[in-house]
């Protein structure tokens, strides 16, 4: 049998609101201890529907990559710049662009870098200051 | 989900590839349901059938939206002369084709139909770049990935970036299966690119996404191919030597790939295979050649590794000691791959059959293989949500 549906997870047009107007970046965590800010009803690892609709904290390394020098039609004006996928501190990945991050070794993975809103749509990243750290 | 290599075994018919065809991949002057409709007719001849045999059509053409035309299927059985006989759109990104061949293989093994026609075919050289590599992008998680900026060859860098950080894997390596498949393609008159390509100009070639170059990506292509599948037991004679299909897997991952536990592999790619070889009851030492999908250089290592062909990091090397040229112990992508034989998606996953075809006929010319008793087609959708596996073996 299957599990009580206990959480409804948020709409993507939340999660498009969140992020465009609010600052805020919407997800769930699963009962297994998966994060992601993907839509979804029933956790893809575990199968479970008790999903928790988390804020995340936009806070984590880089663990992928690319400096894109051509972009789809939505970006056409942005590049170059990378897309990174971030593993968050409190655990799940996200992806999001960064606007800053133009040239070959600007981002590298391990690097430390957070959320920032650009009053643009998608999500977006810059390094944290410091030096970066190894991956 | 069923774990049984198949479903029922024992009520699951031989089947196989009796006609196969493809026509020369790049820029097409003709739409998508004109190419279709000449290269079905093409297979179907090579089969020995005429079009009254067909019970089951299976038509794939992602983007057909790009040329104002949607339900392909009646339009292509209206013009072989088989209007009344069913069709169904098959969409599954660049696996779609595979895909039908899948759903054709069902019909047949399954005693649904007796001989079924899988044609794919795409065109998009009408579109700029730009628009060309939009449509490609709606392939990806649109809200969670491509509105964060990603593009195809964004997505798979971003892989990229992962393997070579973990494996040390160099632009020489990736740059291997460049030159390895332009040599190739360059041997086949169906290939888009029919050019050899040297190390120096791989490397020099502009940087699209880091860290790929514009030799690590396919090309967009037009181009159509088709296939038709029977049931051994209905088939009294065939003009060309046909494939048995052994195994037809297929698998799927969590869609986006960052929600995977690894950055540096496609796991639908190790399910797909795994449930081929189970069905196929054979070893991977008994794969003489593959096609597998190269979207990207990468594509090729990780193909490699997810199947269990070479352990994770070690496809590289395999690819620098020549082991997967044509007359290598395991060529890889004799056809010239995705990379420099093309990518009109819709059209892919049926065109690596048709190579096996060729090469098991003894058709392939300067890159015909030394082995043609077993070999495997590898063909995956978008990064890897979705994932065909086919093994074909011979009479």
């Amino acid at each position: 049998m299957s599990d009580p549906v206990t959480t409804v997870p948020h709409s993507i047009a939340d999660y498009y609101q969140g992020i465009e107007q609010e600052n805020r970046l919407r997800g769930y965590r699963s009962a297994c201890g998966f994060v992601t800010a993907t839509w979804g009803l029933v956790c893809p690892q575990c199968g479970r529907r008790d999903l928790a609709e988390v804020d995340l904290s936009g806070r984590g390394k880089v663990v992928g990559f690319t400096i894109q020098n051509v972009p789809s039609d939505r970006f056409v004006n942005d590049a170059p710049y990378a897309y990174v996928v971030v593993e968050l501190d409190e655990g799940g990945r996200v992806t999001g662009w960064m606007p800053s991050a133009r040239a070959e070794g600007s981002v590298s993975i391990g690097d430390r870098v957070r959320r920032v809103a650009t009053g643009r749509p998608g999500v977006a990243f810059e390094r944290e200051l410091g030096p970066p750290t190894s991956g | 989900m069923r774990t049984h290599p198949w479903a029922t075994e024992a009520s699951v018919r031989e089947t196989w590839v009796v006609g196969a065809a493809t026509n020369r991949f790049g820029k097409m002057p003709e739409t998508a349901r004109e190419a279709a409709s000449r290269v079905a007719l093409e297979a179907i001849d090579a089969s020995g059938l005429s079009p009254s045999d067909i019970d089951y059509t299976f038509v794939a053409n992602c983007f057909g939206i790009a040329e104002h035309q949607a339900h392909l299927g009646p339009l292509i059985n209206t013009a072989l002369g088989i209007p009344d006989v069913p069709s169904c759109g098959v969409e599954s990104a660049c696996s779609s084709s595979s895909a039908g061949l899948h759903e054709a293989f069902v019909h047949v093994a399954g005693g649904f139909s007796d001989a079924v026609l899988v044609v794919g075919a795409e065109k998009l050289s009408h579109l700029d770049t730009l628009s060309a590599t939009s449509y490609f992008a709606i392939g990806a998680d649109y809200p969670f990935e491509t509105r964060n900026g990603a593009t195809f060859p964004g997505l798979y860098a971003t892989l990229a970036s992962a393997h070579k950080k973990r494996f040390g894997t160099t632009s020489e390596a990736t740059g291997a299966v460049a030159v390895k498949n332009h040599w190739n393609a360059a041997r086949n008159p169906h290939a888009h690119f029919q050019k050899e390509l040297g190390l120096a100009t791989y490397l020099a070639s502009p940087v699209i996404a880091s860290p790929f170059r514009l030799f690590d990506c396919c090309p967009f292509s037009d181009g159509a191919s088709a296939l038709v599948i029977a049931a051994r037991e209905t088939v009294r004679s065939t003009p060309n030597e046909p494939l048995i299909v052994r195994a037809s897997a297929r698998s799927g991952s969590i869609a986006d790939m960052h929600d995977r536990p690894s950055l540096t592999g496609l796991p639908a790619s190790r399910l797909a295979a795994d449930k081929a070889f189970r069905q196929a009851k054979i070893e991977r030492s008994q794969v003489d050649f593959l096609e597998v999908h190269d979207c990207f250089t990468i594509a090729e290592l990780f193909a490699l590794e997810d199947m269990g062909f070479f352990p994770a990091g070690d496809a590289a090397a395999a690819e620098l000691d020549g082991s997967t040229a044509h007359d290598g112990k395991l060529p890889v992508n004799p056809s010239g791959g995705l990379k420099a034989k093309g990518h009109p998606v819709s059209a892919t996953g049926a065109a690596q059959v048709v190579e096996v075809f060729e090469q098991f006929n003894h058709r392939a010319g300067g890159r015909q293989v030394p082995r043609v008793e077993t070999a495997l087609t590898h063909n995956v959708g978008a990064t890897g949500g979705s994932c065909s596996v086919h093994i074909f073996g011979h009479r």
